[in-house]
């Protein structure tokens, strides 16, 4: 019986770490990442963004993504390598115009996916 | 994660509920807990396993959450009784010394021809070869028998719950103004009997509604 019951609770607390340390983590992933895009944005407003700069984030999320894939559904990243792709292509072409739109969805995916997997009422549901 | 504990939480609750409001037909020998968690389980395991679009800690926190969910019913159960019965459900007393009690056939989603079946598989062939029968949380069938069996015929069942079986009938050749006169005698309407079996002897075993089982003999059709 006791060792049911500690079982249980052990099983539990560690359910609840890992609840905490996702959470945490995701935020704070994606919060980084979402920086870097500010960073670019700016420089691709400003038309002054090459495709370095470009191949800079691409970087930072590739070295991100590698841990991410554990926590969050693969799809959900390939949606982010498939527009940070478009964009530094853009990049390379000196598409500024085109770059921006797709920056912005890209600050859109950045700043929405960790709010997806927080628990909240329409989440759950 | 949270996400997917609170989920499989809610998917288990759900189960659970609707097992337990399907009646004891359905859960074949099984506690309704157990029954939602080996029916949840196995799909649990194998959608990451298949989808590798699927983180494999999904899967994983979804089955820890199913242990978890496990562990309580069954301490709860343990410690609070009530909760057991809530959970768990209780035995149905399906026949008592008045015959078959209707309630709590209907309670648990089974008709007469449910019990007769389950009875066969205990190895009772008539519906008075028991003093008791009753079904088992678990949906298993138990019963008192008693020290001598009715008879060595297999019963075939004419009424169940007010509906004529008319193949029956006419196979043992009580149809029309033979089962007519059989009612009548009885101060009984069809949709008044609750169960009336007749084995390859004649012997009838017949329930009004609301009243104690009897014992009639007919003449039949041969043997089956």
């Amino acid at each position: 019986m006791v060792k049911a019951i500690s079982y249980t609770v052990v099983a539990f607390a560690l359910c609840v770490g890992l609840f905490i340390f996702t959470d945490l983590y995701l935020t704070r992933q994606f919060g980084e990442f979402s920086t870097a895009l500010d960073a670019l944005y700016t420089k691709i407003e400003d038309e002054t963004a090459t495709v370095e700069d470009g191949n800079a984030v691409r970087a930072l999320w590739s070295d991100k993504k590698e841990k991410l894939h554990i926590f969050i559904p693969h799809n959900d990243i390939s949606y982010i390598d498939y527009w940070l792709g478009e964009c530094c292509g853009l990049l390379k072409n000196g598409n500024y115009e085109l770059a921006i739109g797709k920056i912005e969805v890209l600050k859109e995916i950045a700043k929405n996916l960790p709010d997806a997997y927080t628990v909240r009422l329409e989440n759950i549901f | 994660m949270a996400l997917i504990f609170i989920r499989t939480t809610i998917i288990f609750v759900v189960l659970l509920l609707v097992m337990r409001l399907m009646g004891k037909s359905q859960i074949g020998e099984m506690q309704p807990f157990e029954f939602v968690i080996s029916l949840v389980i196995a799909e649990l395991a194998c959608i990451p396993m298949a989808d590798s679009s699927i983180p494999i800690l999904y899967g994983i926190i979804a089955i820890v959450a199913i242990f978890i969910l496990h562990q309580i019913v069954w301490l709860t159960e343990l410690w609070f009784k009530p909760v057991k019965n809530v959970v768990s459900g209780k035995p149905s007393v399906v026949i008592n010394k008045n015959g078959i009690d209707e309630f709590q056939l209907k309670k648990n989603n089974l008709d007469v021809d449910d019990l007769i079946e389950s009875m066969r598989v205990a190895g009772y062939f008539n519906l008075d070869d028991v003093y008791y029968g009753l079904y088992e949380a678990n949906g298993s069938f138990s019963a008192l028998a008693k020290e001598e069996t009715a008879s060595n015929s297999l019963s075939l069942t004419l009424i169940d719950r007010g509906k004529a079986d008319k193949k029956n009938l006419a196979r043992c050749g009580i149809a029309g103004e033979k089962l007519n006169s059989i009612l009548r005698e009885n101060d009984a309407k069809l949709k008044e009997v609750v169960a009336m079996t007749v084995n390859g002897e004649g012997r009838v075993y017949f329930q009004k509604r609301g009243e104690k089982y009897k014992i009639l003999q007919v003449q039949v059709n041969g043997q089956w």
